[in-house]
């Protein structure tokens, strides 16, 4: 674990780097609080510091102010380690933003102790982050395929929509849905069916750039936003990720199989009026084109 | 050739100043690093006291409470008894405005400071 010393007394800053090495820090020692906030407030900066409170530039109580404004959402352990041993001086320093406060000469053993429980609750912050990253990614993405869910594929072509429009741009939306999808359910089961279901993901992915977004918008249906496009190029385009589905035979654990896909692709140059509801109702009917046109085909809206 | 330079022999002469066995419990019995910061605390000892005469003489009574400060972190982590508590004096005094006190604890830290600048050279000679 990386630490930050920050005193500008060399017998303290010193004695503190040993005994923190000892320990197994990786110690940064700064002799001034402007240094000391630079260090931390560095997107890869220690996480844990030790900030005396004298010290030329910037106090340690104006570090601590410091680091809590911009350093943002990842949290920084600060231990002032100060001669000032008064009351109102605990205060005022833990009203600096600090989390710990410590008097000096410093006893090894307490020293160590209270940077264990730093360790402790910087340990609980990314456990807490984590989880929320893990609730963010559970509540914008498709369980099964990992593609994003309806919610999130639409929330992005509404944004994209805004987007284009303000910079005289084009978006196009490719809705596509499995033909006979239930035909697979039914004869070889749902297991089968969600199998070719991650086939389908994974090959609409593979057909499209980084930067384009790929959503299951239901059951067997798929929506997918082109940022930047051409808009003589939507049938191409959409023909283009057709192909990429259809292209070879699905292996499931019960054989090959293969598998169409019927799409429904509108632009949005020259359909301003429409908002995100009523540009999806125009790709839907498309799609329904495109079914009744026999099916494993592309139209345009 | 650090067991040369160490002092272990002759702990007595530092501990009429310091409290040895605080202080290598703080620096965890490594004797190596004790000698290291007795050379370093020895090296910073003139320029803060000259700081601390220079505040006092021009009548900067903050400067002055602002370097006994230091002194005084210094002091405590090195275990100093009586260096650290004239320190303290001082501080206080300097806060206060307590001229005459301010004084009188000054001569006394000087001739603490004679003191533990000759044991600690006796005791580190040919390490600095």
């Amino acid at each position: 674990m990386r630490i930050l010393i920050a005193d500008d007394e060399p017998v303290s800053l010193r004695m503190l780097e040993k005994t923190l090495q000892r320990a197994g820090y990786e110690v940064t020692a700064v002799r001034n609080g402007r240094e000391a906030v630079e260090k931390l407030c560095h997107s890869d900066g220690p996480r844990l510091a030790l900030l005396d409170w004298m010290m030329p530039e910037l106090d340690g109580p104006a570090v601590c102010r410091e680091v809590r404004s911009r350093r943002g959402q990842s949290h920084v352990h600060l231990i002032l380690l100060t001669s000032k041993n008064s009351k109102q001086d605990v205060v005022k320093g833990l009203a600096s933003g600090a989390d710990d406060y410590l008097v000096k000469p410093f006893d090894p053993e307490e020293l160590k102790a209270r940077l264990h429980t730093g360790l402790r609750i910087l340990q609980l912050e990314d456990n807490l982050l984590e989880a929320r990253e893990e609730m963010r990614y559970k509540a914008t993405h498709d369980a099964l395929t990992a593609l994003l869910n309806r919610g999130t594929i639409v929330e992005l072509l509404a944004r994209e929509l805004t987007r284009t429009r303000r910079e005289n741009g084009c978006t196009i939306a490719v809705l596509g849905d499995l033909d006979h999808f239930k035909l697979v359910n039914d004869t070889h089961g749902h297991l089968v069916g969600d199998e070719v279901l991650c086939e389908v993901a994974r090959r609409l992915l593979g057909s499209v750039r980084s930067y384009d977004f790929v959503g299951r918008y239901g059951g067997e249906e798929f929506l997918l936003v082109l940022n930047n496009c051409d808009a003589k190029m939507s049938m191409q385009r959409a023909e283009e990720i057709r192909a990429a589905v259809c292209q070879s035979p699905f292996v499931t654990s019960r054989g090959p199989m293969s598998i169409t896909l019927s799409v429904g692709v509108i632009a949005s140059r020259d359909r301003e009026h429409l908002c995100v509801e009523e540009l999806l109702c125009e790709a839907d009917r498309a799609l329904y084109s495109a079914k009744a046109a026999g099916r494993n085909c592309s139209r345009l809206a | 050739m650090c067991e040369e330079n160490s002092f272990v022999p002759n702990d007595s002469l530092i501990e009429e100043f310091m409290d040895l066995p605080e202080l290598l419990a703080r620096v965890e019995n490594d004797r190596e690093l004790l000698t290291e910061l007795l050379v370093m605390f020895r090296n910073e000892l003139p320029e803060l006291q000259n700081a601390l005469h220079d505040a006092i003489d021009l009548g900067d009574l903050a400067q002055a409470a602002k370097v006994a400060h230091t002194l005084k972190g210094m002091s405590a982590n090195m275990s100093l008894r009586r260096g650290t508590s004239l320190i303290t004096e001082i501080e206080a005094a300097a806060k206060s405005g307590d001229i005459p006190v301010l004084t009188k604890r000054l001569v006394a830290l000087d001739t603490e400071i004679t003191g533990l600048s000759a044991a600690i050279d006796a005791l580190t000679v040919g390490t600095q």
